[in-house]
């Protein structure tokens, strides 16, 4: 079934591209048939953000060109399914992302980023008082993502600068905003590294520097899991192709993940009528026990 | 079979959880212990968040003594009057506790207090039930061994308003009871237990009540307790899971019948030296954890 949607998904936009291989013309971002000459190289060391738990790029490459024009956003790529079911058999959701690029040659890099909804997080180190380990002073992030999903066809640093890496949200540690002032023992970025291990390690930050591949039409599809443990709400999935470091196309997607059935309805009533919501607990609970009572007795 | 739980926001093992729940209903059956004190941290364990853990708990606490409550009514085992005074206590004593949590979950260290406090009981769990077994166990056949703690003369005589509790033979100031059910409510609501394990000793040696009716009017103020402090949670903290609340109802009734029903024919003195250990060892290891230094230092808070 998702994989037929998925076909005729491939097919629509493959039609797309006939159109538009007819006119040329309309295409927003053109295409030269000519390869373009590589920018000339430059042992000027590449100018790098200071951005705090952003990894270093591990070799000298070409200066980043300051992009001449908004990157565009007519770039043939989508996801399969915007709505998701949290039913009480909910075991997380499969978000199929696909689509090509625009470039005969397949030339140039895709990512996938996939968000979940924003929230802000408590980061806390732990210190000894009287012989026990007990939190500290909280650490906030605001606007973390609940959820990251990065995929790329190739090493994030070997597609795009450090500022574009950054100022995208592509590293999860360029996600999180820092309020407030952190403890006086501490620097930011400790907690910062420390909250991006801690989202892994619980399976929400997940990146996959090659989890993408561009097939021999340049076309890519993936599906990307968001884990049961992800919070529900709108998820963005955010889809770049990257030339030449330099992000020529982008295109965002927004799904849901909301509670259905018998889900829903406990929800609702236990945030909107919640003193109703515990008498109807309480009820349950005596009824358990009083069925299991008399069931028992007359055994 | 997997269940998602929409206020855990997490997904479960449904038979995992009837088992586990039915596990600790046969025990407290068995033992006449509520059985929040395993329960409550075995969720934890699972990945429940604590909140969520504490506060649906509460509600396998009412179902389980209200099956127990019927039992001793029939027997007329329940001192209605001095059940309904401690259960004041309990009913203020809980709000109490559930406005502590929120502030604790607020502060980021509800997770110390609850080892502690955790460790603190289990401990003092651990040492009545293995003195009461062993003292059984040693005394065995001999009618009456233990002796009923006799009257004396105590400060808590000397204090005003006085009433009298004709099931029970006494005729005492309603100070003790009050507090006695205030202490227990704040517990209960922190702790997610239903604090019959404090409840019991103390209504026997401070109260000086006779044994016979300690259990049933302890399960009367579990019973009010444990439904005041559902409904605090649902309206206040908000984090009572109706479908984990269910699941536990359930796997607990029918466990603790089977103990009850079983207990009259197992060797119950072995049985709670045993889960004495247990209970011991689960004290050592919440200790072991809160002492040794931790293996990464950064903890995120529970969202």
């Amino acid at each position: 079934m998702r994989a037929a949607m998925i076909l005729a998904g491939l097919l629509a936009l493959a039609a797309l591209a006939q159109a538009q291989e007819r006119a040329p013309e309309s295409m927003t971002a053109p295409e030269p048939e000519i390869v373009a000459p590589p920018p000339a190289p430059t042992d000027a060391a590449p100018r790098i953000i200071e951005a705090p738990g952003a990894a270093p790029p591990r070799r000298p490459r070409r200066v980043a060109r300051a992009p001449q024009s908004e990157p565009s956003t007519d770039f043939p790529a989508a996801i399969a399914q915007e709505n998701f079911a949290a039913t009480s058999s909910y075991q997380g959701a499969e978000v199929t992302v696909f689509g090509y690029t625009p470039d005969r040659l397949r030339r140039g890099d895709v990512v996938v980023a996939v968000r979940g909804p924003p929230e802000t997080a408590v980061v806390r180190r732990k210190f000894r008082f009287l012989a026990f380990w007990v939190n500290g002073d909280p650490v906030r992030f605001e606007d973390a993502p609940s959820f990251l999903a990065v995929y790329s066809t190739r090493p994030l640093n070997e597609i795009a600068s450090p500022r574009a890496i950054w100022e995208l949200r592509l590293d999860p540690a360029a996600s999180a905003r820092l309020v407030g002032a952190t403890p006086a023992d501490a620097d930011a970025s400790a907690y910062r590294r420390a909250f991006v291990r801690l989202r892994r390690q619980s399976g929400l930050y997940v990146e996959e520097p090659e989890g993408l591949d561009l097939d021999a039409n340049a076309l890519f599809h993936r599906q990307i899991k968001i884990p049961a443990n992800a919070p529900l709400g709108e998820y963005t999935v955010e889809i770049f192709w990257f030339r030449d470091n330099r992000l020529i196309a982008r295109q965002a997607n927004t799904l849901n993940v909301a509670r259905q059935g018998i889900e829903r309805t406990i929800h609702h009533l236990a945030t909107k009528h919640a003193f109703f919501y515990g008498i109807l607990t309480v009820l349950l609970a005596l009824a358990g026990g009083w069925a299991s009572a008399v069931a028992f007795r007359k055994t | 079979m997997s269940i998602y739980l929409p206020i855990a926001e997490m997904p479960v093992s449904g038979l995992l959880v009837l088992l586990l729940s039915a596990l600790v209903g046969f025990v407290s059956g068995l033992t006449g212990l509520g059985g929040g004190f395993i329960m409550t941290p075995m969720l934890i364990f699972m990945g429940i968040p604590a909140p969520v853990a504490v506060a649906t708990q509460a509600s396998q606490i009412t179902a389980t003594s209200v099956s127990g409550l019927m039992a001793q009514a029939r027997r007329r085992m329940v001192d209605w009057r001095m059940g309904l005074l401690l259960s004041m206590g309990g009913v203020i004593g809980s709000t109490f506790g559930v406005s502590i949590f929120s502030t604790l979950l607020a502060a980021g260290q509800i997770d110390i207090l609850i080892t502690l406090l955790y460790v603190l009981f289990l401990t003092v769990i651990g040492a009545l039930m293995l003195f009461e077994s062993f003292m059984a166990i040693r005394t065995a056949g001999k009618p009456l061994a233990r002796p009923l703690p006799r009257p004396s003369p105590m400060a808590l005589d000397k204090l005003p308003f006085l009433m009298r509790f004709p099931r029970s033979g006494l005729y005492i100031s309603v100070l003790p009871p009050l507090a006695l059910g205030f202490g227990v409510g704040v517990l209960a609501a922190i702790m997610g237990v239903g604090g019959a394990f404090i409840l019991a000793p103390a209504m026997i040696y401070l109260l000086r009540m006779p044994t016979n009716v300690v259990v049933g009017t302890s399960l009367l103020q579990v019973l009010i307790v444990a439904a005041v402090v559902t409904l605090l949670q649902a309206s206040i903290t908000q984090k009572v899971d109706l479908l984990l609340a269910a699941i536990l109802i359930v796997g607990g009734v029918i466990g603790a019948q089977l103990g009850a029903r079983l207990g009259a024919r197992l060797p119950g003195e072995q049985l709670r030296a045993v889960l004495a250990v247990v209970v011991f060892g689960a004290a050592a290891k919440l200790l072991w954890d809160l002492l040794t230094p931790p293996a990464y230092l950064y903890v995120l808070d529970p969202s």
